[in-house]
């Protein structure tokens, strides 16, 4: 095993925590919002996905307008999906939203498997972006780099939407005590559509960036969402860097797991989460009794 | 233990007596018990602890690829098979509910969603033991002492047998101390500590006894199939289970085995016609959520109950 290898095994990690931090991104705002885990956040992903290969496809064959436009899109249906479905059920126990959106999951899967085959759909690399970069120490994919950049600068631009404007201020009071923030006079119904709208978004665009290195296929995301709550168990629900942090972490993870014993990678995952919650049951950057 | 369980169980034992004379086809009846018994041991955790599992999929999965690996590598011998799944998938349970116990709600949720899919990757993975992804083939069906369970007639009875004692243990344990408890701290968890009760501990035993039955119902599954899907072990059957949870009515016991019934038919008759059961699957999930929370029972209990009463004066008196 020389060092190419083990550095090319680290970066592949760096490029799966990417798509982990923009989905447990997503899943932890929503949740800090609802109270909820969304089941149907991997379906959300699978769709911006599908979206990207019916824009490129069918519409226009420009990778970059579907890189802009999914992301709006599915935020738009996710908001959809908040204001029809979700918002008839904020007064019962957060379990019957939990089924609603496994629900959802079910016939979001399955329509697109109707519409688009089981098989999955091809979905090639940018034209500008094939070939590779010298980092200087080994070769790299140049998609993958933009993978990575596109996801550092999506995170941070989250993080400061949510710190430093004035409706990151009051989503992040939400997360807090919805309560509270609607006794001030804010309204905290269109708050919530915003949240839900934004945590598709993310996984829409995660989704179009995951579409050429990926198997693009009704059930990408399935499985994929399951890892998610490992990184959010172990970064901490309801914090966002502790989705960051958890979602490089489990990436590396992976990528050693497949350095050591390929077959285990995935179940290595479960077991470090088994280890942390015995170790540290609140996750890194998780609060105490946070919606529990 | 109350009569009216008492009276819910011979019911159900007297109209799966003669079940396999009207369903469509023998191999269906024995999986609507399968996935009866499977709900009903599920409605100990969600229905009676308010702990919504969505990994029980792993220990009727552990159940039925202890049966088929037994039955294949070590002792052709059902009763040693049955017993071996039991004890497995208990020690399964035991260990992800010592994991999970110690987080609530949500994280409890995620965290045995996140362990089945380990036992997921494990049978996945581990194709020289368990197949990988075609699943575990050609479970025998070695027969039980004298009897031949080839038929699918004998197979059926010797589950319903099965099924049957293993309900009324459940039954039992809802009456017990224990299940009393369990639902004491179910719907309030700081008052029960107060009065001085082991919370953790409480759920954690439901939990076993839940995956211990889980585990039985797997085992019979492998028998019946003659082999273990994958599937069996995935997310979306945990689904499953707490559909039929939900549309039978939480909390109920028979509830959840008549939810059982209805999906399982429902199945049935759907695959007929359309390759697409996930799709309606999801949709029932949806209405279920929408218009149907109280389930069947509930229904029965807050609407035609009270409607009837109404019109026949009081047939059917209300008990506290």
């Amino acid at each position: 095993m020389n060092l190419q290898f083990v550095l090319m095994q680290l970066f592949n990690g760096l490029i799966l925590g990417s798509l982990y931090v923009l989905l447990a991104l997503g899943l932890s705002i929503i949740f800090g919002m609802l109270g909820i885990i969304n089941f149907a956040h991997g379906a959300f992903f699978m769709l911006g996905a599908y979206a990207a290969y019916t824009i490129t496809s069918y519409v226009i064959p420009n990778f970059w307008l579907a890189l802009i436009s999914v992301p709006v899109l599915m935020a738009i249906f996710g908001a959809f999906c908040e204001m029809l479905l979700f918002r008839r059920l904020y007064d019962l126990p957060p379990l019957y939203i939990m089924l609603l959106t496994f629900g959802l999951m079910l016939v979001l899967q399955d329509a697109v498997r109707l519409l688009f085959g089981s098989m999955g759909v091809p979905f090639g690399t940018p034209k500008s972006l094939t070939g590779m970069i010298n980092l200087g120490f080994m070769y790299y994919p140049s998609y993958r780099i933009f993978l990575i950049a596109v996801t550092s600068l999506t995170a941070a631009a989250v993080w400061l939407f949510l710190t430093r404007t004035r409706l990151g201020c009051i989503i992040r009071a939400g997360t807090d005590n919805p309560r509270m923030l609607q006794a001030l006079g804010i309204n905290i119904s269109k708050t919530m559509t915003l949240v839900v709208g934004m945590g598709t978004g993310l996984a829409g665009l995660a989704g179009v960036l995951a579409a050429p290195i990926q198997n693009v296929r009704p059930l990408m995301g399935m499985d994929l969402l399951v890892d998610c709550f490992v990184v959010v168990v172990i970064g901490g629900m309801g914090s966002l860097g502790g989705s960051v942090v958890g979602g490089l972490i489990v990436g590396q993870i992976i990528a050693i797991g497949v350095m050591v014993w390929p077959p285990m990678a995935n179940t290595l995952i479960y077991l470090f989460m088994a280890a942390f919650l015995l170790i540290r049951p609140r996750g890194l950057f998780g609060r105490e009794a946070f919606h529990e | 233990m109350p009569r009216s369980q008492l009276v819910m169980l011979a019911s159900f034992f007297a109209l799966a007596l003669v079940f396999p004379l009207v369903a469509p086809y023998e191999a269906l009846a024995s999986e609507i018990l399968i996935f009866a018994l499977f709900a009903m041991s599920y409605d100990l955790v969600l229905g009676y602890g308010g702990m919504l599992s969505f990994g029980h999929a792993a220990f009727f999965g552990i159940g039925a690829y202890s049966t088929g690996i037994i039955l294949i590598r070590v002792v052709p011998s059902v009763p040693v098979a049955l017993l071996g799944a039991v004890c497995v998938s208990s020690l399964a349970a035991a260990f992800v509910g010592y994991a999970s116990i110690r987080r609530h709600g949500i994280y409890f949720t995620m965290v045995t969603l996140a362990f089945a899919q380990m036992f997921y990757f494990i049978a996945f993975k581990w194709t020289s033991l368990t197949g990988g992804d075609d699943g575990l083939q050609g479970v025998p069906r070695p027969n039980i002492g004298p009897t031949d369970i080839h038929p699918e007639i004998n197979l059926y009875y010797f589950i319903l047998a099965l099924v049957i004692v293993s309900m009324f243990i459940i039954v039992r344990v809802v009456h017990s101390p224990l299940g009393t408890a369990l639902q004491a701290l179910r719907e309030n968890r700081n008052r029960a500590m107060s009065v001085g009760y082991n919370v953790d501990r409480f759920r954690l035993v439901a939990f076993v006894i839940s995956g211990c039955f889980a585990g039985l119902a797997g085992g019979l599954y492998a028998l019946l199939l003659n082999m273990v899907p994958l599937g069996s072990l995935h997310w979306t059957t945990s689904g499953e289970v707490v559909v039929m949870n939900i549309i039978g009515g939480m909390a109920t016991l028979f509830g959840p085995v008549i939810g059982a019934v209805s999906i399982i038919l429902l199945r049935d008759i759907i695959s007929n016609y359309t390759d697409a059961w996930s799709l309606f699957m999801g949709l029932i999930f949806m209405m279920a959520v929408f218009g149907f929370r109280d389930g069947i029972v509930g229904f029965f209990r807050n609407k035609i109950i009270p409607r009837a009463n109404k019109i026949l004066g009081q047939a059917f008196p209300r008990k506290h």
